[in-house]
Formats: structure tokens, sequence, C-alpha cells
């Protein structure tokens, strides 16, 4: 073949036009397979939870709001006060509380540092703070009745408001969106491992979760088991 | 006499402190007898010696180079790999400075130190294989010559290396402690991230540009005006790649150093970075093919060399593409891993076939590399990981200052 004659240079062009038409037109379908996973998602979530936020093997995980790894969580509202309260798995994992025992309006509390406990049949599971800052309101119904939380913990079941000084520095130690859905998971792995075989028909082999699953694990000892996963 | 005594015991604290890592002389020389240490220390003593030679009795006594070959594995794979394996500081700099993805933040300084180390024994293994390396900057202050190729890349590698530092350099500073020093370094991370952005696109893509002068002599299937774009997308690909495997291995060898929830960040960090170097490969496969088609090709691709080019396009562009996308569509981690693996190895493979392998084609005399040659190539790879590991075990790479955090 002779490199560049008139001819040559013709095919090799509308070659050339061919392989980018044809590249064009694969890297939709392309695109759709390496997203799959995304569209499957969206068919699966039902609406409830569309609007709530990613239901995650059962935890509730919304959209704009803060985890700590220690399953607290913190939400930014109007005039940069954070609402803090514990998530949906803690609630879970340590099912019915008799007393929550919160810090009092003024104290001071740190990122990463025990802020308050749950009771229950006379044990105490400490809890972290998600941020740093002073506590300046206490969900008083949530003291009066601890069942709050276990109904809706993003919600009533809110746990302190804080003042944040370093809100920017705070947030980036949390995770949320993308991450806090992939660290959930991380969390109900971690949760499967633990899961006893003669623990009955709960979770590892396509049950529910049950309240108080950490009373299911060690009926003696779930204070120990929360606290492995409150990080405390 | 007495503040003699405290300026020494405050020496001997900061020695203690920050080069022996906490440990008393006694104890850090134990911790260091380990079998890993003890495979690189074998290197050395067999590698630096090799070394010295070359520079005391010239090329010719420790290469097979030869005035039809002049360019051997040293530029094949410290050279060109290297500086395409070091892609991962820009790319991730890029996402993060530039595009402002965020998430990429707790890989960003591995990526860019893997980066500054793998230019600058890029400019270790070029001075093995030019010598006399005190003329080394007479490219950058005494002689210009400005036509040249080979004067752009000096240059290029020259700034880039000096912007990388740049870039290394609150890490540094955060560990010798020099809070206002550092706030200043931090100020010139934008700029200085424009301007290797811009550099390196224009360095990669020169690397190609190298083998336009050659365009007899490299095989028809890897000649192509488009090598200087190849140079540069396969890059990316390499830094993202590259970027998988080291914080990978990261996480399993300095497993102490991370904080537990950045093992989880790094899954999402994983599969983003797979999905970006599999829509990349894509591409680059169909730019392979516009090269093809644009010299005319076609029937080489029955020759010999024609099969071990459709090894190269096949089994390290379309299917590391394929089993990147796979792997984040099921959310595998591990296959995206081992395939960034796979991708690595065929950068490698792509640059040894530009320089070695396709390169002097059709002469009957072929270069294989002397035992001398992949001695000192393995030498200057170690020395590269004991170096980043060095670094890692002192300063705020993996893990983040207490006094900086959150502030990066």
């Amino acid at each position: 073949m002779i490199p560049h004659d008139l001819l040559t240079m013709a095919s090799a062009k509308a070659m050339e036009y061919l392989i980018a038409v044809a590249f064009l037109l694969l890297f939709i379908p392309f695109w759709r397979f390496v997203n799959a996973e995304r569209v499957a998602d969206r068919v699966v979530v039902s609406e409830v939870a569309r609007r709530r936020g990613r239901v995650l093997d059962w935890f509730l995980v919304p959209d704009h709001v803060y985890f700590h790894p220690g399953h607290a969580w913190a939400r930014v509202g109007d005039g940069g006060l954070v609402t803090v309260g514990m998530d949906d798995f803690a609630q879970k994992l340590v099912g019915e509380v008799s007393a929550i025992s919160l810090p009092e309006v003024g104290a001071r509390l740190s990122q990463g540092e025990k802020a308050w406990s749950l009771v229950s049949d006379s044990k105490s599971v400490g809890m972290l703070s998600p941020v740093d800052g002073m506590v300046v309101a206490v969900n008083e119904q949530v003291v009066s009745s601890p069942g709050k939380v276990n109904l809706d913990p993003y919600g009533d079941g809110w746990l302190l408001r804080v003042r944040v000084p370093r809100l920017t520095a705070n947030l980036k130690q949390l995770l949320s969106g993308n991450l806090a859905k992939r660290w959930m998971e991380e969390v109900c792995e971690n949760l499967r491992r633990m899961m006893d075989p003669d623990l009955g028909r709960v979770y590892a082999d396509g049950g529910l979760p049950i309240h108080g699953m950490a009373r299911g694990l060690n009926p003696a000892r779930w204070d120990e088991v929360a606290r492995t996963f409150f990080l405390t | 006499m007495n503040e003699t005594v405290q300026r020494t015991v405050a020496t001997h604290s900061w020695v203690t402190e920050k080069l022996l890592m906490g440990l008393s002389p006694r104890e850090y020389v134990r911790a260091l007898v380990t079998p890993g240490n003890l495979a690189a220390a074998l290197i050395l003593l067999v590698g630096l010696p090799v070394i010295s030679y070359r520079f005391l009795y010239g090329l010719g006594a420790v290469t097979n180079l030869s005035q039809t070959n002049p360019w051997g594995l040293w530029i094949g794979l410290d050279v060109l790999c290297g500086v395409a394996l070091a892609a991962g500081g820009y790319t991730l700099a890029s996402s993060v400075y530039l595009f402002g993805l965020k998430e990429y933040s707790p890989v960003l300084r591995p990526a860019i130190l893997t980066g500054f180390l793998g230019y600058f024994f890029v400019v270790v293994g070029l001075l093995v294989d030019l010598g006399q390396p005190w003329r080394i900057p007479y490219p950058v202050i005494y002689s210009y010559g400005v036509t040249s190729v080979m004067f752009l890349v000096a240059w290029h590698v020259f700034l880039y290396l000096t912007v990388q530092f740049l870039e290394f350099c609150p890490a540094i500073l955060e560990w010798l402690g020099w809070r206002n020093i550092r706030r200043w370094a931090t100020r010139l991370t934008i700029g200085a991230t424009v301007f290797g952005v811009i550099l390196s696109t224009l360095h990669q893509s020169a690397l190609g540009a190298l083998f336009l002068m050659a365009p007899t002599r490299l095989h028809p299937l890897w000649y192509t005006p488009f090598i200087p774009i190849y140079f540069f997308i396969s890059s990316l690909i390499a830094g993202l790649s590259m970027v998988i495997v080291e914080s990978a291995l990261s996480h399993r060898v300095f497993r102490d150093q991370i904080d537990p929830r950045r093992h989880l960040e790094l899954d999402a960090i994983t599969l983003g970075l797979g999905k970006a170097a599999s829509v990349v490969l894509f591409t680059y496969l169909f730019l392979k093919l516009l090269g093809i088609a644009d010299g005319g090709h076609w029937e080489l691709l029955r020759t010999p060399f024609g099969r071990w080019f459709l090894v190269e396009l096949i089994g390290f562009v379309l299917l590391p593409c394929f089993l990147f996308a796979h792997g984040v569509r099921e959310k595998n981690v591990t296959l995206v891993r081992a395939t960034a693996a796979l991708a690595v190895l065929g950068i490698v493979v792509n640059r040894l076939n530009v320089s070695i392998i396709a390169f002097n084609w059709d002469v009957p005399d072929r270069y294989v590399p002397s035992g001398m040659e992949v001695i000192t190539s393995i030498t200057i790879i170690t020395l590269g990981i004991l170096t980043f590991r060095w670094i890692v075990n002192r300063m705020p790479v993996l893990r983040e200052h207490p006094e900086y955090r959150g502030i990066h």
C-alpha cells in the first residue's frame, strides 16, 4: 500500500470517521453499564425511602445528615446550630432504653469524646459526640420518654442542639452522602459476621434486624457489644 | 555551660523524635532488622557498587547499549515508566484542588509523594544513564538548546520536580513544626497545582514526542503522529491505577498509622478511581484504533509484531477497561485493585514496547539489557520504595497531623 496517495488517504479518513462515530455510539451503553448499579438501586428503593434517604439493610441513612463512626449524627440547622442525635443503627442495636443521660445546657462537648449515656438493665453505655461545641438546648421530651429515639431517631428523637465554633473542620471529620452509605454497609457486614447461628432467623439468613440486637447477640454482656459499635 | 547542655539535650530529643521515631538509637537499629529490610540491604549491597562501576568505567562497561540502540532499560523503565506512573500526583491534585472532588483528598498526599519521588528517581535514572552528574543543570542555567526536545524535557522535569516539592512542602513543614512557613506554603498550593497540570500535560506528551523524531525506527503499529497524545492519555490511566495500587498497599503496610474510618473511605475512593480509569481506558482504546486507521496498518496486525500489538491492546487496554467497569458496577473493590495492578503492568508493557521492543524492530542488532542494567534498575526502584517508607513513617502523609486536623 502506498501510504499517502489520494485513495488510501480517503479510505483511511473514512475509517477514522467510522471509529469516531462508533466510539460515540458505544460510549452510551458503556456508560450505562458502568453506572448500572445505581439504576438498579433506584428501582428497588421504595417511595418512603426515597423521601427519607436510602434504606441500607434496614438502617436509615438519610441525606444531609453527617455521621460519626460512633453512630451519632449531626445536622446543620438555621443559624449554624447543629442538632445531634443517635442514628437508626444505634437505636436498633440497643433497643428500648430506660433512660438517657444527657449533658446539661452550657456543657462543652469535644468531637470523639463521650457526650451522653444510654441506661438499660442497670447498665450504662456511653456514646461519642460528633462535634465540638457548647450545648445550647437539650431535648427534654426524650429525657422524659426515651422511647422517642426508637420511633424517630432523626426527627423527634434528637438529643442536643450545639453551637459549633469549628463547624467546617468538624464536618470534614464526619461521613455523609455516599461515604456514609458505604460506611453503613461496612457496619452491616460487621454485624453479620458477629451473628450467632443459634440466634434464630433474624438477619444473616434474610430476616429483619430486631430491636435490641445487642441483647440478641449476647444477653449477658450486651453493653460490651454496643460499646464495640459505639467506639466507647 | 548550662545553655550548651540544654541545647545538646534539645538536639538529642529532636533527633529521637523526628528521625528515630521516638526510639533510642539501639532500639531503632534493632527495629530495622526485618526480612524486607534484609532483602533491600542485599539489593543495595550489589546495586550501589554496580552504579559506582558505571560512573567509573562508563556505559560500555555496564550496559549492552550501542550506537544503534542508544536507549535501553534505564530510559525505558526508569524514565518512561517512572514518569507515567508518577502521574497520580497531578491527576489527583487537579481532581481535588481544581475540580473540587474533595472526597479524594485522603489519597492526595500519598499520590503527590509518589509523584514527587517518581520524578526524583527518574532524575536519578537519567543521571546514571547520562553520566557526568555535575552537568545535569546545564540545560537550565548554561546551555540553551532551544531546538531540542531534550531541552524541553529537561526544563519540564526540573520545573515539575520543583512544583511537586512545593506541593508536598506542607507535609514536611508540619513534620518540622514550622507553622508560619507552612501557612505560606499552603497558599502556594493552588498556583503550584495549576502550574503542575500544565507542565505534566506538556511533559508526558513531550516524552511521546521524542519518538516522533524516529519514524523509521519505531514499528509502524506503534509509531503514529498521535504518539504524544497516547503518552498523555495513558499517563492518566497510569496515575489513576497507581494511586489505587499504592493506596491499597499503604493501607496494608502502614495499617497502624491510619484512622479505621479511612479504610472505609478508601473503598469508596477506589471505586471512584476505578470508574474514571475505565472511562479513560475506553477512550484510549478508540484512540489506538484511530492510530492504526490513520497509518493504514491493519494488515500488519497479522504479523508477529501485530499479534504482540494486539496482546497489548486487548490484554492491557480492553480487558482492564471491562474489568474496571465490572468491578465498579458490582462494587467489588478487590477486583478493581487487581485490575489496577494489571493496568500498571500494561503501562510498563506499552512504554517498553515503544522504547525497546518495537524500537529498532527491523535491525539485526537487537538490544537485550545486561544483568548489570537490570540490577541498576532494581536498585533505583528499591531506593524509591525505601525513601517512600522513610517519609511515610515520619511525616503526616497517610495520617493527619493532630495539630492540623481538618484544615488541609
